[in-house]
C-alpha cells in the first residue's frame, strides 16, 4: 500500500490522464452538441428558408407550450401510450416472473427465450408486427378468419383509437420481458426464510403474496417502471415503422413529432427547443429514478 | 404441528390429498401460463422465419399456409441482390464491430480511473447516469448540422465516432463494476516488479477481465446494430444499416414485398437471438440502463 501512495503523490496526473480520452470525446461530441443545440433553440434558424437566422431569445419555447396545438397534442399521444403500455408491462412481467420464479423445470432456457423481444431493435419488432397486422396477408387477420373470429379482412390502423391499441400492443410485446428480467431478479433476491416464516404463522400463499413478496418488491417495481418511462418518452424507432404517426397524427409522439419539424420541415432552431423540451422531462423522470436508487440503497444498509 | 397431530388420522389424510392435487394444479397452470407467454413472445419470430422461406408466394393464399409448402432461399438471395441487401448487412457488421472495439478501447482506462482513483467522485458518476438517458433526438440536430460542415454524413467514420461515444457512459458504467470486483494486490505485484499502470492493466488486469469486457462489448454490438434514429438521418446510399434497409419496405404498402421484407427482418433479429443466450446473467444489468438502445 505504501508504493501505491507514493505512485500517487508522484503521479497526480495518472488518473486524469486514463480518463481524459473518453472525456475529450463526450466534450466535443455530447456536451459540445448540447451547447449548440441550447444556442440554436434561441435562434430562429430554418434550413427550408435559409441560412440566416437571428436571435428570439425564448420565443420558440413560449410557442410551443402555448401556442403548438400540434406539440401539446403529441405530448398526450405520448401519455396515452406511456400508461397502458407501463400497466400492462408490470402485471405481465409480475405474472411471468412469478411463474418462472416457481419450482419449474428448464427455467434457464424458458427465460432466455422470453427475453428475446426485448434484445431485438424497435425498428424490426415494429416491421415484424405491421407484416402481422397486415390487412390481406397478414397472420393476425388470416388466423382471425380461420378460426372464425373475423368474417372482415381488418384493418388495424383505421382508427386512431385502434393505431394507439396496436402501438400498445407491440410496445408490450416489446418490452414486458425486460420487466419480467427486472421483477425475476427482485423475486430470487427475497429470501426463502421470509416464506418459510410466513408459512409457519399460517398465512396462506395469496397472503404471503401480499405480505411478503409485495412489499419486498416495491423498490424494483419503481425502478421498472421509472426505466421503461424514461424510455417510453423517447419512443421513435417503433412509430417510425408502424405507424408513421398516423392515422391524422394519433400517434405521433414527441420524439417523433420532433424528428418530423427538423427533418422534414427542416425548422432546425425550433426542433432544437422541442428537443430540450424532452431533455427536460427525462432530466425530472432521471431525477426521480436517482432518488428512489438512493432511497432504495439507504434502505438495504 | 402439534394441531395436526391431533387430529384424526383420516382427516390429515384426505387434506394431505387435497393438497397433492392442489399442487398438481398449480403445476400445470404454471406450465400452461410459461406456453402460452412463449407462444406470445416467439410466435412473431416464427411467422416471420416460416413467411421468409415461401418461395412460392405460400403468403398470398387463403387459406393461409402456415408452414411453406416448398420452403426456398430465393427472397434471401433477392434481398442480397435487388435490394441490396448484402452490402447494408456489411455495413452493419461493420459498423457494429468497429463501434463496439473503439468503444471498448476508450472506455477501459475511464473506468479503470474512476475504479482505482474515484476519478471524478460523485459528479463524474452522475454526469455519466445522465448522459445514458440523454434522449437520441436532442443530439441529432446539433450533430446533423456539424457533420453537414465537416462533410461527415454518409460516412462510416462519423457514425461510428457517434456510436462510440454515445456508449462509453453506459461502458464505463458496466467496466467499473467488473474492475471494483478486481483485487489490487494482483497489479500491486506487477507494478512492484517493474511494471508502468499502463503497462500493467494491458498485461495483467484486461486478461482476467476479459469476460467482463466480452458483455461490455457484445452490448455494445447489439446497441449500434439496433440503432436508428441516427442511422436514419446521417447514413445515404452507400453507407445504410439494416435498419435503415427496413424503412424502404413500409413504403408502398409491404405486400409486394412480403417475402424480402421478412427476409430482412430476420437478419436484423439474429444477433438479438444470439446475444439472449450468450448474455443471459447479464440481461437485467445490460438491459436496465440502456444497454441495448444506441
Amino acid at each position: 500500500m505504501r508504493l501505491f501512495a507514493l505512485a500517487r503523490s508522484r503521479k497526480q496526473w495518472e488518473p486524469f490522464a486514463f480518463a481524459s480520452p473518453s472525456l475529450f470525446l463526450i466534450a466535443v461530441v455530447i456536451l459540445f452538441p448540447l451547447a449548440y443545440a441550447f444556442y440554436l433553440s434561441l435562434l430562429n434558424f430554418d434550413l427550408s428558408v435559409g441560412p440566416e437566422a437571428e436571435f428570439v431569445g425564448a420565443r420558440n419555447y413560449v410557442e410551443a407550450l402555448v401556442r403548438d396545438g400540434r406539440f401539446l397534442g403529441s405530448v398526450w399521444n405520448t401519455a396515452v401510450i406511456i400508461a397502458p403500455s407501463l400497466v400492462l408491462e408490470l402485471l405481465l412481467g409480475l405474472g411471468i416472473a412469478l411463474l418462472l420464479n416457481r419450482n419449474i423445470r428448464g427455467r434457464p432456457i424458458v427465460t432466455a427465450l422470453i427475453a428475446i423481444p426485448a434484445m431485438v431493435s424497435p425498428v424490426m419488432a415494429a416491421m415484424a408486427w405491421r407484416m402481422l397486422f397486415g390487412v390481406k396477408f397478414g397472420a393476425i387477420n388470416n388466423l382471425g378468419r380461420q378460426l372464425g373470429l373475423i368474417d372482415v379482412y381488418f384493418d388495424w390502423f383505421a382508427t386512431p383509437f385502434l393505431a394507439i391499441l396496436a402501438v400498445v400492443l407491440v410496445e408490450v410485446w416489446h418490452n414486458t420481458p425486460f420487466m419480467m428480467l427486472v421483477l425475476l431478479a427482485g423475486l430470487q433476491s427475497i429470501p426463502q426464510e421470509l416464506y418459510d416464516a410466513a408459512k409457519a404463522d399460517g398465512a396462506s400463499p395469496w397472503q404471503s403474496f401480499w405480505s411478503v413478496t409485495l412489499p419486498l418488491l416495491k423498490f424494483t417495481m419503481a425502478v421498472g417502471i421509472m426505466i421503461r418511462m424514461i424510455d417510453l418518452t423517447k419512443l421513435f424507432g417503433l412509430i417510425f415503422i408502424l405507424t408513421y404517426g398516423g392515422p391524422g397524427g394519433s400517434t405521433e409522439t414527441v420524439a417523433f413529432n420532433t424528428y418530423l419539424v427538423g427533418f422534414k420541415d427542416f425548422r432546425m432552431s425550433y426542433a432544437s427547443a422541442l428537443s430540450y423540451l424532452i431533455v427536460g422531462g427525462v432530466l425530472v423522470l432521471t431525477l426521480v429514478f436517482m432518488w428512489i436508487q438512493r432511497h432504495r440503497e439507504a434502505r438495504a444498509a | 404441528m402439534s394441531v395436526t397431530l391431533d387430529r384424526p388420522a383420516t382427516l390429515t389424510m384426505r387434506s394431505a390429498a387435497r393438497h397433492r392435487l392442489w399442487r398438481g394444479v398449480a403445476q400445470v397452470a404454471t406450465y400452461l401460463g410459461l406456453a402460452a407467454a412463449l407462444v406470445f413472445f416467439l410466435g412473431p419470430f416464427f411467422w416471420i422465419v416460416t413467411t421468409s422461406l415461401k418461395g412460392n408466394e405460400d403468403f398470398f393464399a387463403y387459406p393461409p399456409v402456415w408452414i411453406p409448402s416448398d420452403p426456398s432461399l430465393k427472397h434471401y438471395t433477392g434481398l442480397f441482390t435487388r435490394s441490396s441487401g448484402l452490402r447494408y448487412f456489411g455495413n452493419s457488421l461493420i459498423i457494429s464491430t468497429l463501434s463496439m472495439l473503439a468503444a471498448l478501447v476508450v472506455s477501459l482506462p475511464t473506468a479503470y480511473s474512476i475504479a482505482r482513483w474515484r476519478f471524478g467522485g460523485g459528479f463524474l458518476s452522475t454526469l455519466l447516469l445522465v448522459l445514458r438517458m440523454l434522449p437520441a433526438i436532442a443530439l441529432i440536430i446539433p450533430i446533423y448540422l456539424m457533420y453537414k460542415a465537416f462533410g461527415l454524413t454518409n460516412s462510416y467514420f462519423g457514425l461510428v465516432m457517434l456510436y462510440t461515444v454515445v456508449y462509453i457512459p453506459f461502458a464505463v458504467w458496466l467496466l467499473v463494476g467488473f474492475l471494483r470486483d478486481f483485487p489490487v494486490e494482483i497489479e500491486e505485484a506487477a507494478m512492484i516488479d517493474g511494471c508502468s499502470r499502463l503497462r500493467a492493466l494491458i498485461a495483467v488486469v484486461v486478461p482476467i477481465i476479459a469476460p467482463g469486457m466480452a458483455v461490455v462489448a457484445l452490448f455494445a454490438f447489439i446497441a449500434t446494430w439496433n440503432e436508428f434514429l441516427f442511422a436514419i438521418v446521417l447514413t445515404g446510399i452507400e453507407t445504410k444499416t439494416m435498419m435503415v434497409l427496413v424503412t424502404s419496405f413500409t413504403t408502398g404498402g409491404t405486400d409486394q414485398f412480403y417475402g424480402e421484407a421478412t427476409a430482412s427482418v430476420v437478419l436484423g433479429v439474429l444477433p438479438a437471438f444470439a446475444v439472449a443466450f450468450m448474455l443471459q446473467r447479464y440481461l437485467v444489468k445490460g438491459l436496465a440502463l440502456g444497454g441495448t438502445k444506441g
